[in-house]
This record gives C-alpha cells, sequence and structure tokens, in this order.
C-alpha cells in the first residue's frame, strides 16, 4: 500500500463520515460511548471494589509490611529489642512510620445482666501503643463508641464491634452486647486473668480485625513478662516511591534474620475475594469489548452492504480493494475514537461527580471508580483494535465480491 | 486497439448460459463503435468482458498491444485505472463526492498532482464549468451523466466504454450526451465502444455492430 493508496483512502473515509447521514452517524458513536462507558464503568467499580478492600485492609490490619521473628535456625517468639530494630526501619527512605505489636489471644467473659450469667468468647488481643499505632493502622477512625486515647490504661481495652456484639450483623461468637464502661473478663493463654473497663468500641467489617481486641503495650508486658520486645512490627511505606518488594527487600538486608511480610500475602480470605473480583472484571471487560466489537462490525457491515453498489463503481474504476477497505478501517477508527473520547466524558465528568455527590456506601467505604493509566490505556486500545478488525472484515467481506454483482445486484 | 478472438462466456449453473458463443472483433484506434442488439443479445456482456469488469470463460482480448485476460487481478485493477474508461447506465457517481471530487478521484488515485485543474477542465467541456461543487442528487439525470463522461476521461483513457449510458435519460439529454461522445471521438481522438438499443444513435457513431443470441450477426 502506497502512500497514495492511504490519502486516497482517506478521502473516501472523510467524504462518506462528513457528507454521510448525521444521524447514522450520531447513533453509530452513541451506541459504541456506551460500550465503552459499559467496559470502563465495570472494569472500574470492579477495581475500585478490589482497591477498596485491600486498602481498607491496609489500613486497619496489614499496613504494607509486617517484621516478624526470627524463624531460621531457632524460631523465636518474640523480636528482640523492637525499638531499635524499628528505628533501623525508620532509616529506609521513603518508610513513613512503623508500629510493633503484641499478639495475645485470651478468652472473654461478660456478664451483661450483672446476675452471675456470663458469656464467654475466645477472641485475638494485640497490644499496641496508640500513639505510634495511629501513624500505621486507623483503628481509632472506626470508632463506634466510645474512643481510642493515646494513653489507653493498663485496666483499659478496646473491642471490635464483632466481639462486643450489637452493632451491625450479629455474630455467632460475640459477646452480646458489650457498652463502652462495662467490664470485661479476660483470661490470657498463659494463665493470667484480667478485668478491663471498655473504653471504645470499633467497627471495621473488612477481613478479622472487628473481631479482635486492644490493650496496652505496657499491660501486655507485664502480662508476658517481657520489656521492648514485639510479635510483629507493622510497617507503612509510600509506595509512590519504591514498589513494595524494594522496600521488603532493603528490611531484609538490614535485618536478616527476621521475616518480612508484604500485604499481599497476608490478605487471607479478602485476598482470595480479590482475586476473584479481578477475574470479573476482567471476563466483563473481556465481554465489553466483544460486545463493542460486534457493534461495530454489525454497522460497518450494514453501512458496506448499504454501499455495495459504490464500492463496486470504485473497483469498476479502479480503485484497488485494499483502498476501499482501508476507507472502511478509517471510519471504524473514527468512530470508535469518538465513543472513546464521549466514554470517557460520561465517566470522569459525570458518573464520577455523581458519585462524589452521592456516594455508594460499601462494607470498606464509599464505593469509587478506580482507573490506572495502564488500564485506560489497554480499554483505549482494546476499542481501538476491535474496531479495526470490526471494520476490516466487513469491509473485505463486500468489498471482495465481484464488481457487477456490486454494481448491479 | 481492440482485438478480440473467439470470445466466450458461459454461465454455469443448473442450465449453463451461454452469453457469448465464440466473438471476435477489431476495433480501431480513435474508432467510435456503437454495439447493438435486442435484449439478452450479448452486447453488455461483452463490453463487460472487453472493460475487464468481468472474466470471459475462453477467448482473447488484447487492447493496446496487451493481452489483458493473462494479467493478474491487481494488474487488471491497475489497467482499468490507467487505461479504461467507464461510463455507466445509472450514472454511478460516489454520492458523497461533489461533481468535481468524482472527476479528479481517479486521478488521485493514481498520484497525479494536477488533477483537479484537469477534471475542472473536462467538466467545462462537459458544459458543466459551473456545478462543479455540486453533490449528484443536486444535480439531473443528464448532467450526472455527464459527470460520469468527464471522469472516464480524467486518466486520459485508452478507451472508453459506455453501457448504454441514455438508457435513464430523456430525448434531449440523451442527444447531448451522444453528441459529447461524438466531439470527443473526432477532437480527442478518443477510442469509444458504446452499448446502446436506440437505432436513432447511429448517426453519432463510426461503426456499429450488430449482436444476437450471443454472436456478431454479419
Amino acid at each position: 500500500m502506497t502512500s497514495t493508496d492511504i490519502k486516497a483512502a482517506f478521502f473516501i473515509a472523510y467524504k462518506t463520515i462528513s457528507k454521510g447521514h448525521k444521524s447514522t452517524l450520531a447513533l453509530i458513536v452513541f451506541i459504541l460511548s456506551l460500550s465503552f462507558f459499559n467496559l470502563m464503568f465495570v472494569s472500574g467499580f470492579l477495581s475500585g471494589f478490589s482497591d477498596g478492600i485491600i486498602r481498607s485492609m491496609v489500613e486497619t490490619t496489614t499496613a504494607h509490611l509486617a517484621v516478624l521473628p526470627q524463624e531460621e535456625p531457632i524460631k523465636k517468639e518474640y523480636i528482640i529489642d523492637q525499638a531499635s530494630v524499628r528505628a533501623g526501619i525508620e532509616t529506609i527512605p521513603g518508610i513513613v512510620a512503623t508500629a510493633a505489636h503484641y499478639q495475645l489471644g485470651g478468652s472473654f467473659a461478660y456478664d451483661k445482666e450483672k446476675d452471675g450469667v456470663f458469656t464467654y468468647v475466645s477472641a485475638p488481643i494485640i497490644a499496641v501503643n496508640q500513639t505510634e499505632e495511629k501513624a500505621v493502622l486507623n483503628i481509632a477512625d472506626h470508632m463506634v463508641s466510645g474512643e481510642f486515647p493515646d494513653t489507653l490504661q493498663k485496666d483499659e481495652i478496646i473491642l471490635g464491634a464483632n466481639l462486643a456484639g450489637g452493632f451491625g450483623t450479629e455474630q455467632t461468637t460475640d459477646l452480646g452486647g458489650v457498652v463502652v464502661g462495662d467490664t470485661v473478663a479476660v483470661v490470657y493463654g498463659n494463665g493470667v486473668s484480667r478485668t478491663y473497663t471498655v473504653r471504645g468500641i470499633f467497627r471495621v467489617t473488612i477481613g478479622g480485625i472487628g473481631g479482635t481486641a486492644f490493650v496496652s503495650v505496657k499491660e501486655a508486658e507485664a502480662i508476658l513478662s517481657t520489656f521492648n520486645t514485639a510479635s510483629e512490627i507493622m510497617v507503612k511505606a509510600d509506595l509512590t516511591k519504591y514498589t513494595l518488594d524494594e522496600y521488603a527487600a532493603r528490611i531484609e538486608s538490614l535485618y536478616p534474620e527476621l521475616v518480612v511480610e508484604k500485604y499481599t500475602t497476608r490478605l487471607s480470605t479478602v485476598g482470595i475475594l480479590v482475586a476473584a473480583f479481578n477475574i470479573i472484571a476482567l471476563i466483563v471487560s473481556v465481554i465489553s469489548i466483544i460486545v463493542a466489537a460486534i457493534t461495530i462490525f454489525v454497522m460497518i457491515y450494514v453501512n458496506a452492504v448499504s454501499k455495495r453498489r459504490q464500492i463496486g463503481i470504485l473497483k469498476a474504476i479502479g480503485i484497488k480493494e485494499s483502498i476501499i477497505e482501508l476507507s472502511y478501517v478509517i471510519q471504524s477508527i473514527f468512530y470508535a475514537s469518538l465513543a472513546v473520547f464521549f466514554g470517557m466524558l460520561l465517566v470522569f465528568f459525570a458518573v464520577i461527580p455523581f458519585l462524589d455527590a452521592r456516594p455508594i456506601m460499601m462494607p470498606y467505604g464509599e464505593a469509587t471508580l478506580v482507573f490506572t493509566t495502564v488500564g485506560i490505556i489497554i480499554n483505549i486500545v482494546s476499542l481501538l483494535v476491535s474496531g479495526l478488525l470490526a471494520g476490516f472484515v466487513p469491509a473485505k467481506m463486500v468489498a471482495r465480491e465481484n464488481i457487477l454483482t456490486s454494481i448491479w445486484g | 486497439m481492440i482485438s478480440v478472438k473467439n470470445l466466450v462466456k458461459t454461465y454455469l449453473g443448473e442450465v449453463p448460459t451461454y452469453a457469448l458463443k465464440g466473438v471476435s472483433l477489431e476495433v480501431a484506434a480513435g474508432e467510435f463503435v456503437a454495439l447493438m442488439g435486442r435484449s439478452g443479445s450479448g452486447k453488455s456482456t461483452f463490453l463487460h468482458q472487453l472493460g475487464l469488469l468481468d472474466t470471459p470463460t475462453e477467448g482473447e482480448v488484447t487492447i493496446d498491444s496487451v493481452d489483458v485476460l493473462k494479467l493478474s487481478e491487481t494488474e487488471r485493477t491497475r489497467f482499468r485505472l490507467e487505461h479504461l474508461g467507464y461510463v455507466f447506465q445509472e450514472y454511478a457517481l460516489i454520492a458523497e463526492f461533489t461533481a468535481l471530487e468524482n472527476v479528479y478521484f481517479p486521478a488521485m488515485a493514481l498520484g497525479e498532482g494536477e488533477a483537479k485543474d484537469r477534471a475542472a477542465h473536462l467538466l467545462d467541456l462537459v458544459d458543466l464549468g459551473s456545478r462543479l461543487h455540486h453533490q449528484p442528487h443536486e444535480m439531473s439525470g443528464g448532467e450526472q451523466q455527464r459527470v460520469a463522461i468527464a471522469r472516464s476521461l480524467i486518466n486520459n483513457p485508452k478507451v472508453l466504454f459506455a453501457d448504454e449510458p441514455t438508457a435513464n435519460l430523456d430525448t434531449e439529454s440523451s442527444a447531448t450526451v451522444f453528441q459529447l461522445f461524438q466531439k470527443l471521438n473526432r477532437d480527442l481522438n478518443q477510442t469509444i465502444l458504446v452499448v446502446t438499443h436506440e437505432p436513432e444513435d447511429k448517426q453519432y457513431v463510426d461503426r456499429v455492430v450488430w449482436m444476437r443470441d450471443g454472436v456478431i450477426e454479419s
């Protein structure tokens, strides 16, 4: 194909579009715009769903990275001198903050009616220094009753709503409706018994953190008879500067004896859910592309069939089939480009502002459409490529017809 | 200019149709020839074979010393664009193009830069100098056919084929078209082969070839 052929093809396409029926053009672009909008909206919404769940998990439970005690050659229960380890980690550029956790477990007993009838529930307990903790995880932003003070006293406890009971969905294993100010008794795994006043109740519905309780580090160290150690160190990093893998590698190089886990490996069942949503998003995207391609195919085919005689005339006067085919491909790419433009306008100047004004609440927060540059480019290229193929095939089918059949039927 | 030997065209099917049964013809350069005959005599089929719009079953066709039946499909397309001109029965203009664009487009497809000026000149020649930017639907049938004639001449064809070019025109427009063909033939020495069934058209041509049942009548 020469530059002259391309020029001739562009000329046919330009004249067909500019002098053709404007209502037909508007209908084609409208339908394709909806196809592209469907592609963008569904993939964006499902990405937003996955993104929201992951963000909720990272902000309330997993942080970006967790540093765990030594496992090889000897498995240790705690990270020794956690303050020094945290200080070392915080020297890594891009690390925002760290917080030490003690992981405990215990059996809760609660006498709701003060009549000697107790409800017993076993639950994990995390000990934190809230001053440090709130720089990494934001449980304090999810309080539904009471508060999570920076100075949580040794005899105070924070309960997850799923453990306390009475906030939203009823759990099979909750305490039946603890309220702030009530007293709960806890027997720890090592046999130590304590009684706490409930200072606050938080509600997080994503992941298992909602069934957890929080006590102070000082309290945990007294129970465990330890000091300046940690079951895990939670790390918050600035992922715009370096990747998760790069941060993990830097920490491992500083503390090769410790185990570094990324949040992606700590999502457990939530990770499976997110993976399922990503697969659904992919399937829906592929179907949307196929629907858009079929739409373009049908429209170009109908357009080409209605111009069979014109195609026959062009061939009769010596215009190459390839020029005619290219002219239809150019037309379909033009339609697809307009569809991309209007579809993007619809998403970014109608739906996103609408969701901002009237947000849809999801378990992890407000529903948002999440798009990455790569994702948008993939959507655009997919539509343009499908437009190219869906324009070429019907044009080829009509253009290869016998000249006399095309002109006279 | 045109040499045809023993041309056969058979349409296969449950009942084969023998449209051309061994037609031979010589047309000299600059000759204006009319193919005449009853409907179904094979005159349009014959013209389509000579104009490379269809492929004969047997025979030889030489145009300007080129054995055109040995050309590949791509070469045939190029040959049509460079060396042949066509005027069809139903105007056959591109609806979205103006008169000027319809005329210069075949030259544009050949990569010729000064096609617009020549197209305007040809439209002037067919007395449509004032309708350059009109679209086909804005012109009468006779005017559209004159645009088609101007288009057929844009690449200086060796032969101009016209298939019943006045079938859809009134008497006055038909006379105008044939007078135009006559003028092109005389002034430009244009070789023209035209299919017509109007006896009065004989006055414009150099020679009439009569066809009947797929053969040339002697």
